[in-house]
């Protein structure tokens, strides 16, 4: 009697407690669901999740292999939760989808091999490629300018980005009932279309989608330009000119328009790194050669205000590795190891751009040039450029793929989401037409490096705003917006105090961009 | 003598009124200088002539612009100070010249002989054959007391500055030259020897062989003029086989489709295909 009387208690006291802490939670979570923050877990996306994992199940007793490219959306699409845009694939974390177990062996073997999976080593190269890129040459000249604060501030922006790259990762997750995290989303147009979910539910999306085509393709037109001006300086003495030597790069890149998979881009990513490295050995052996002339008084405590803001666009910007993120985190083999490659990759860079920066400022100190090429004697330097040349060339399928993605997620699908009929053949190859957009694609990047002048300074002033955005300002504001509750205090400081940088750097540099483009566009500057 | 020097000044004279243009003569023997800078389209440019026996001998069209170094006193009264001033040859100057078979000279001055820039030309044979033309001599004398250009100069006073060995405008007989490009020599001044620098740009010269009056022979092109045309026409050029390489890809590229298409029935990938089946 005594128990059961202790039992009924013990219920009564137990259900007034969780009624209790329930109304609280709702009380709070009302209270940020109004502040527009979100309350709750996105549960439908994981019900919806889940759905389609039993699906997969299902279709694949039946021995027909579906390639997890399955358009839930179809249905769910029409629903209006648009948490769920694009193509879908739906993983548990830390693991691939099963290796198929049909009897169809080949047919459903093609249709697996549409999207092989990338190692994290080639993750890796892909990362490397686009945070060690060809600003790495202005470093000793940002250093010119901004003493040990530039120095510290590589250091600091490679751990702001590593850590921006890794709660942009995070936005794409979801837990599930079980405590799971599930992959509901799957690019970065996907997440901003979550988060501005409940009013405007495909703006997010658009404005993501714009800032991620604008830079992509202002990054590839860069790798023309700039493989144009190298060749042209290193052979000033054929009549070859600038524009030239930037029609016969494209006529070099021309076979990017034939990638078709991660895998491919990352060969040449590691290819491009390996000329980085080998840049990077010739000018610090060249360095060291020199050393017993180093001038280490020369290196400031103070800044140079004027100029500094130069350095600090020169600094912050050449980490900007968060658009290729969320693709490059699907095409894992296994995504778990993603963490450990964002550290290391990022602390390789910081390390070698540090050195790379320190050790050339210290060789010329005051005669530092914009470009630290212009200071080696020429024979280095025609090596150099070489290698330089080699590297711009393979740094460019990366961004080049990444923006016939988003091109082709955003204009070319079938089912009536977009404006144009797929790119894609029923068997998974490219269809003619979709061969000859990707032709148009790189004879625009060399157009638009031909006829725009003063291209670098137009880099800077599209960089400072698409480039802030994508790296600083949206991943912590999603990030906050979309994990609101699972947060720590010492993460939402953090993502608040790296959004108020990340603008205040993209403020400065818009207004020096600008600055300097009046200038040049005033006194007609010839590059 | 005085009776031709006569004839040629009334024929001199004739001509002008003939032409209208504004000219200045002097008669040098029996060969007189003109300046027709008026025909010029370029402010810069000027256009001289030397004409003998009613015809022209020597004409010379160019801009020149001069960098001459010269010293200036320091503040600390012991010191001196290298200075450069920037002069051009103006369109107004007073010509002499003298024409021969295989030698000929022009003689332009200005400012009341303040400034007289001197050119020397001569033709020879190269190999058996060629016969070319070219500057031998180009001398320049500058007054440094002239205060417009030189400003406070150290020990004003005449200099001569004269070229080294040179061969300059190599061209074959009975052409003119031709260049829109700038060239530069440098003479070496009197003055310590300081280094002045010539500079002549959009140049048309011929100083032999002339055979019609004040029209020049056929043109040669300097060999800059000449890259210059080629690097224009190899973006055209370039972007066109850049073209033709894409065309021949995607014909290829779409044939290759076609024959290689599969035979087997699709099945579909997801539900939106149901309706291809």
């Amino acid at each position: 009697m005594a128990t059961l009387i202790k039992s009924k208690i013990s219920n009564k006291l137990s259900n007034a407690a969780t009624t209790v802490s329930n109304k609280s939670q709702a009380k709070v979570s009302g209270m940020f669901a109004r502040m527009g923050f979100q309350a709750a877990t996105n549960e439908e996306a994981v019900g919806f999740a889940a759905c389609d994992d039993l699906d997969y199940d299902h279709r694949q007793g039946m021995q027909m292999d579906i390639m997890t490219n399955d358009e839930m959306g179809e249905g769910s699409g029409e629903m209006g939760l648009d948490g769920v845009d694009g193509d879908t694939r739906y993983q548990r974390d830390g693991t691939g989808p099963p290796p198929s177990a049909s009897k169809d062996g080949d047919l459903c073997k093609e249709l697996a091999d549409d999207r092989p999976k990338i190692t994290v080593w080639e993750a890796g190269w892909n990362v490397t490629n686009a945070i060690q890129g060809m600003f790495v040459l202005g470093l000793p000249y940002a250093i010119l300018h901004g003493g040990y604060l530039g120095l510290f501030l590589i250091i600091f922006a490679a751990v702001v980005c590593c850590y921006t790259g890794k709660i942009l990762i995070a936005c794409l997750y979801e837990e599930n009932e079980d405590g799971q995290l599930v992959r509901v989303r799957d690019s970065y147009v996907d997440i901003a279309n979550a988060c501005c979910a409940p009013r405007f539910p495909a703006l997010g999306g658009h404005i993501v989608n714009v800032a991620q085509i604008i830079e992509l393709v202002m990054t590839c037109i860069l790798y023309v330009v700039v493989s144009g001006n190298l060749m042209y300086n290193s052979f000033p003495n054929m009549p070859i000119s600038q524009k030239s030597w930037a029609i016969m790069a494209t006529a070099a890149l021309l076979p990017c328009a034939f990638l078709k998979n991660l895998k491919a881009v990352s060969k040449f990513s590691l290819l491009c790194t390996m000329a980085h490295f080998v840049i990077n050995i010739l000018v610090i052996a060249y360095c060291l050669s020199r050393a017993r002339d180093w001038a280490w008084d020369k290196v400031k405590f103070y800044i140079d205000v004027k100029k500094f803001p130069i350095s600090i666009g020169i600094i912050v910007f050449s980490y900007t590795s968060q658009i290729f993120l969320p693709s490059l985190e699907g095409n894992m083999n296994k995504p778990s190891e993603f963490h450990c490659m964002m550290n290391w990759t990022h602390i390789s860079a910081c390390i070698l751009k540090g050195l790379f920066a320190l050790v050339a400022y210290l060789t010329w100190a005051d005669a530092t040039k914009e470009v630290i090429t212009d200071n080696l004697p020429s024979t280095i330097r025609a090596v150099v450029n070489i290698f330089l040349v080699a590297k711009a060339l393979l740094s460019y399928p990366l961004p080049f793929f990444a923006a016939v993605e988003v091109l082709e997620k955003s204009f070319f699908q079938d089912g009536g989401r977009a404006v144009f009929p797929d790119c894609y053949g029923g068997d998974g190859r490219l269809k003619s037409w979709g061969l000859s957009l990707r032709c148009g694609l790189v004879v625009f990047t060399l157009l638009m490096a031909i006829y725009v002048p003063h291209f670098a300074l137009l880099m800077g002033l599209t960089g400072s705003l698409t480039g802030a955005g994508l790296c600083f300002l949206l991943p912590s504001l999603f990030h906050l917006r979309l994990l609101w509750r699972k947060l720590l205090w010492h993460h939402v400081f953090f993502d608040v105090a790296i959004f108020v940088i990340g603008g205040i750097c993209s403020i400065s540099g818009f207004i020096h961009s600008m600055e300097g483009l009046i200038e040049a566009y005033k006194y007609n500057i010839h590059d | 003598m005085e009776r031709l020097g006569f004839r040629t000044l009334v024929s001199g004279r004739v001509l002008l009124c003939v032409l209208g243009i504004l000219a200045r003569s002097k008669v040098l023997a029996e060969q007189e200088g003109e300046n027709l800078s008026g025909l010029s389209t370029n402010p810069d440019k000027g256009i001289y002539a030397v004409r003998e026996n009613g015809t022209t001998c020597l004409m010379v069209e160019f801009a020149v612009r001069f960098v001459v170094p010269y010293d200036v006193l320091a503040l600390n009264g012991i010191d001196l100070i290298t200075e450069q001033s920037y002069l051009a040859l103006p369109r107004g100057a007073e010509i002499e010249g003298k024409c021969g078979s295989t030698e000929a000279e022009i003689h332009i001055s200005w400012k009341n002989n303040a400034y007289t820039l001197r050119i020397y030309f001569t033709k020879e044979f190269r190999d058996q054959e060629n016969e070319v033309w070219k500057f031998s001599k180009v001398q320049f004398v500058y007054d440094t007391s002239e205060t417009s250009n030189f400003i406070n100069a150290y020990n004003p006073g005449k200099h001569t500055a004269n070229s080294h060995h040179l061969s300059a405008l190599v061209t074959p007989a009975g052409r003119s030259y031709v260049c829109q490009a700038q060239q530069t020599l440098t003479l070496i001044s009197t003055d310590h020897q300081k280094g002045v620098t010539v500079a002549m740009s959009d140049i048309q010269i011929q100083p032999f062989d002339i055979n019609s009056d004040f029209i020049f022979s056929e043109p040669f092109k300097c060999i800059t003029d000449q890259r210059e045309r080629l690097e224009e026409t190899l973006p055209l050029v370039l972007g066109f086989i850049l073209c033709l390489i894409i065309g021949i890809t995607l014909t290829v590229y779409h044939f290759h489709l076609k024959l290689t298409a599969q035979q087997q029935p699709q099945l579909p990938r997801d539900r939106s295909m149901y309706k291809n089946m």
